[in-house]
């Protein structure tokens, strides 16, 4: 088993040579700038690096790139998921319009989407305006910030879930209304259970886009100390001041809580596949 | 009855894909639907399942109305062509799932699935993903799930259309034992003949969203009614024939094919069915033990295991030959005969390519088609090329499997001309092109002993609806038995276009539309198309032309009683009015006649 898994026949020729190519990218463009950061911040003594780490203002800011990533990975993983299900299951004027769009946030630069958001929500923007006779200010809070990520996040979990969705043949659903299922139970026992995989692949890349997401955020969270500071914008304050080191150390926290929360999800997705998989032995 | 289903109707985007279906399903039956694909079976399927809303028409399951019920509560199992199986479950977590759904206990379900594991022969699976069971397996773990929660009623839509050949046998008759076992009234959708054969205790036959014939194998292979289900159950020669004192004749003598025959009483054409199996091959006419058909060329022979195919071309007779410059053997129908015999035949007598055979028939069945043929009368070749090929009449013979023969007539229609050229109508039904002059030839061929005449517009397009006018007692039969073959052929919206003596009173008013349905049921209930009644009363003819030059795409199929005026001002007000259309004008005949042969 072990020899045959290197040894797969495949139709790009040279195991070798793209095994090398990949190692020499991951390193040059990933690795490498990141030991760089790790070094930089390694410079830091223990107590000084503490106290980035635990200053205030740093920890206000964790709380809410975290928080706001999570908060808009959860918005987009239902209102994705809906908006895929509309454009796998409905036929309307319009169709690929709609699927075209989607992939704009993509394509337009962050700080154009930042802009075009903060000019809708501030309080003399037209949405802004009708929101504030409710109440409800988006612009220049917590809200913006989760708006801003949604809309960043949102093709990653449209795209990975709608050919999942596809695959989940209309027949299946034919099959449990036959058996007797009502609706909510045949999408819980059944359409739920095939895309899951799919939509917490795209909640992981959403969240992971969310927490580094900078450009389109600066505009719409008025970017106050304490209350709608980014760590990213933290970041760029302190390189700015000059700071290299905080920066860094910041960037170092960052870089290990990502990759934890990155793992950890990994890890319970691959469980996931596994316990199937056992189920069957 | 068990599924009753009532004239139901489906439509896509206006046009019927299941067309006024009336089925009875017996308890603990096992009726097979058979159809090519796009004949709607697998849509009637989902109705009686539920998972297709019907436009008309009702379905009861048990004596209960479900037509407007939900799939769940019509209680009904449905294995999928594509398996359906839940691939994120197990095979119990499968089976289980209308127990599970339906809150049954966990020691509940583990019995019942245990005791429908054990009926599919797949005991021990429990714990398997359903991608790791092969095809046939899967399809059992289906089979299996349906019945879990003891549906009454089991569909099946074309179960084993994704297997190969040796699992289908053994699931088939898996399935054959389990609806056995269980006694359980089954419906099961296919479009293999095979498949209906060995399943069925009754097979239906649909197409175009008809269900045309209904009954026991045997009875719908020996005794088929309409042509559709002649030749798409097992292989069958189409053949037009002659009914005689002592049987049915297929070689008429050229002169009388043509028309110019004895004037008294021109021949009955018949369409008949020969089965390659009741073919019989000899080297000349006196070795023929059944009865003699005629010699032809053995054109091909093919071996095939068990038994030996071959096909052997026969001359074409009948009145072909008058066309000129066409060569007689480019006419297909009948020209071809599909033989196939068994190893003992073969060893009698051998066959070659190219050798001349005697020809004989140990069975036929004659259909009671009102239609057998087509006989185009024109003027010249170009005419008769712009009726040949216009869609409508092409449609129609190729449809029907019939053929189309041409005889030229040269215009004007006189009588001089007549008594030397033609002497009576040609055998089938005569086809002219409408125009000036028109009426003069229907009037002089309706005369001259045609049953049925086709008078239409060169180019003429499939119609959209067909008005039917009977008219006359002694004619009604004749007119809903043609008007339904054209419909078996070319779909299309009828109305029936009737009457009522102006003095009625309503008890013959009520008594009149109660004909109307009956005539509905009896004549088109098969072939079935929407059928709307229209009764007027007063001056009908005039109504009836006024409607039709308001209505385009329309076919008129006129019925023209014994009693009727068959004047020609009369049927030129039809045949050459400002609106160009389709007429067909059936006199009246025995219906019933035919059919026994």
């Amino acid at each position: 088993m072990a020899r045959s898994r290197f040894r797969q026949p495949s139709i790009l020729p040279g195991f070798g040579l793209t095994l090398g190519f990949t190692t020499f990218f991951l390193s040059v463009l990933v690795l490498l700038p990141l030991a760089a950061l790790v070094l930089r911040a390694g410079s830091l003594s223990l107590p000084q690096f503490m106290d980035v780490l635990l200053d205030p203002r740093s920890v206000a800011s964790y709380r809410l790139s975290f928080g706001a990533a999570l908060l808009a990975g959860g918005v987009n993983a239902v209102f994705g998921f809906i908006v895929a299900w509309t454009l796998v299951r409905y036929d309307f004027p319009g169709r690929r319009l709609v699927d075209a769009m989607i992939d704009l946030p993509f394509a337009l630069p962050t700080a154009v989407s930042g802009i075009a958001l903060a000019a809708v929500f501030a309080p003399t923007g037209w949405l802004g305006q009708k929101l504030a006779t409710t109440g409800v200010q988006v612009a220049y809070t917590w809200v913006g910030v989760v708006v801003a990520l949604t809309l960043i996040g949102l093709p990653f979990v449209v795209r990975s879930v709608q050919p999942a969705l596809i695959e989940v043949q209309r027949e299946l659903e034919d099959a449990a209304e036959t058996l007797g299922a009502r609706p909510w139970q045949t999408f819980h026992r059944i359409i739920l259970p095939a895309v899951l995989p799919a939509l917490v692949t795209g909640f992981t890349m959403a969240f992971a886009r969310g927490l580094g997401e900078y450009g389109s955020v600066v505009f719409i969270s008025g970017n106050l100390p304490l209350k709608t500071e980014i760590t990213p914008l933290l970041i760029v304050i302190k390189l700015e001041q000059f700071d290299y080191d905080g920066a860094a150390a910041l960037g170092f926290i960052m870089l290990v809580t990502s990759f934890l929360m990155l793992f950890a999800i990994n890890v319970v997705q691959g469980w996931g596949r596994r316990r199937q998989v056992a189920a069957s032995n | 009855m068990s599924i009753v289903l009532d004239q139901v109707t489906k439509r896509y985007q206006g046009s019927p894909v299941v067309n006024d279906v009336s089925l009875d399903v017996g308890e603990g039956e096992f009726l097979v639907l058979l159809g090519p694909s796009g004949s709607g079976k697998s849509t009637l399927l989902r109705a009686i399942a539920g998972l297709t809303e019907v436009d008309h028409g009702t379905i009861s399951l048990h004596g209960r109305d479900v037509t407007h019920v939900s799939v769940r509560e019509r209680q009904v199992g449905f294995v999928f062509q594509h398996y359906a199986l839940f691939r994120h479950m197990s095979v119990a977590d499968n089976i289980e799932f209308a127990l599970r759904v339906r809150h049954v206990k966990a020691s509940e379900r583990r019995a019942r699935r245990r005791e429908l594991l054990r009926l599919v022969a797949l005991e021990g699976m429990d714990d398997r993903l359903p991608t790791q069971l092969s095809g046939g397996q899967q399809q059992r773990i289906a089979v299996a799930r349906a019945l879990a929660h003891r549906p009454k009623v089991l569909l099946m839509d074309e179960p084993f259309g994704a297997l190969d050949a040796k699992i289908r046998e053994e699931l088939r008759r898996t399935i054959r034992e389990v609806q056995r076992e269980l006694r359980m009234t089954t419906i099961l959708v296919t479009h293999d003949q095979e498949e209906a054969f060995a399943l069925a205790d009754r097979i239906g036959v649909m197409n175009q969203g008809r269900l045309l014939e209904c009954g026991r194998p045997d009875d719908l292979y020996m005794r088929p009614a309409t042509r559709f289900v002649a030749t798409f159950l097992g292989a069958a020669n189409l053949l037009l024939g002659y009914p005689t004192p002592r049987g049915v004749r297929f070689t008429l003598p050229a002169a009388e094919a043509a028309g110019a025959g004895s004037p008294v009483e021109p021949p009955r054409e018949v369409v008949a069915i020969l089965r390659p199996e009741e073919v019989e091959l000899a080297a000349g006419e006196e070795r023929i033990e059944a009865s003699y058909v005629g010699h032809g060329h053995v054109e091909d022979v093919l071996f095939g295991g068990a038994v030996e195919k071959l096909r052997v071309r026969m001359p074409v007779h009948g009145p072909v030959a008058a066309s000129p410059g066409r060569d007689p053997g480019e006419d297909e129908f009948g020209s071809l005969l599909e033989v196939s015999r068994t190893i003992p035949e073969q060893r009698e007598f051998p066959v070659a390519p190219g050798q001349r055979v005697a020809v004989g028939a140990r069975r036929i069945h004659v259909l009671p088609t009102p239609v057998s043929s087509f006989t185009i009368v024109a003027a010249d070749e170009a005419a008769a090329q712009r009726l040949r090929e216009s869609a409508l009449l092409a449609t129609l013979a190729s449809r029907m499997h019939t053929r189309v023969s041409v005889i030229f007539v040269p215009r004007p229609w006189s009588e001089a001309h007549e008594r030397r050229e033609l002497r009576r109508a040609p055998p089938g039904m005569p086809v002219i092109e409408a125009g000036p002059g028109s009426a003069a030839a229907a009037e002089w061929l309706l005369r001259h002993g045609a049953l049925q005449l086709l008078c239409m517009p060169p180019g003429q397009s499939l119609p959209r609806r067909v008005v039917i006018q009977p008219s006359g007692e002694d004619v009604r039969d004749a007119t809903m038995a043609v008007a339904a073959s054209l419909l078996r052929h070319v779909p299309a919206e009828a109305t029936l276009f009737g009457s009522q003596p102006l003095e009625s009173p309503g008890a013959e008013r009520a008594g009149y539309l109660q004909l109307l349905t009956d005539l509905r049921h009896a004549a088109l209930g098969q072939s079935a198309s929407s059928v709307r009644p229209e009764v007027v009363t007063g001056d009908v003819e005039s109504q009836l032309l006024h409607q039709l030059d308001a209505l385009p795409d329309t076919m008129l199929v006129l019925g023209m009683s014994a009693a009727d005026d068959l004047g020609r001002e009369r049927l030129a007000r039809f045949l050459e009015g400002p609106v160009a259309r389709p007429v067909l004008i059936v006199r009246p005949f025995d219906v019933h006649a035919v059919a026994g042969h």
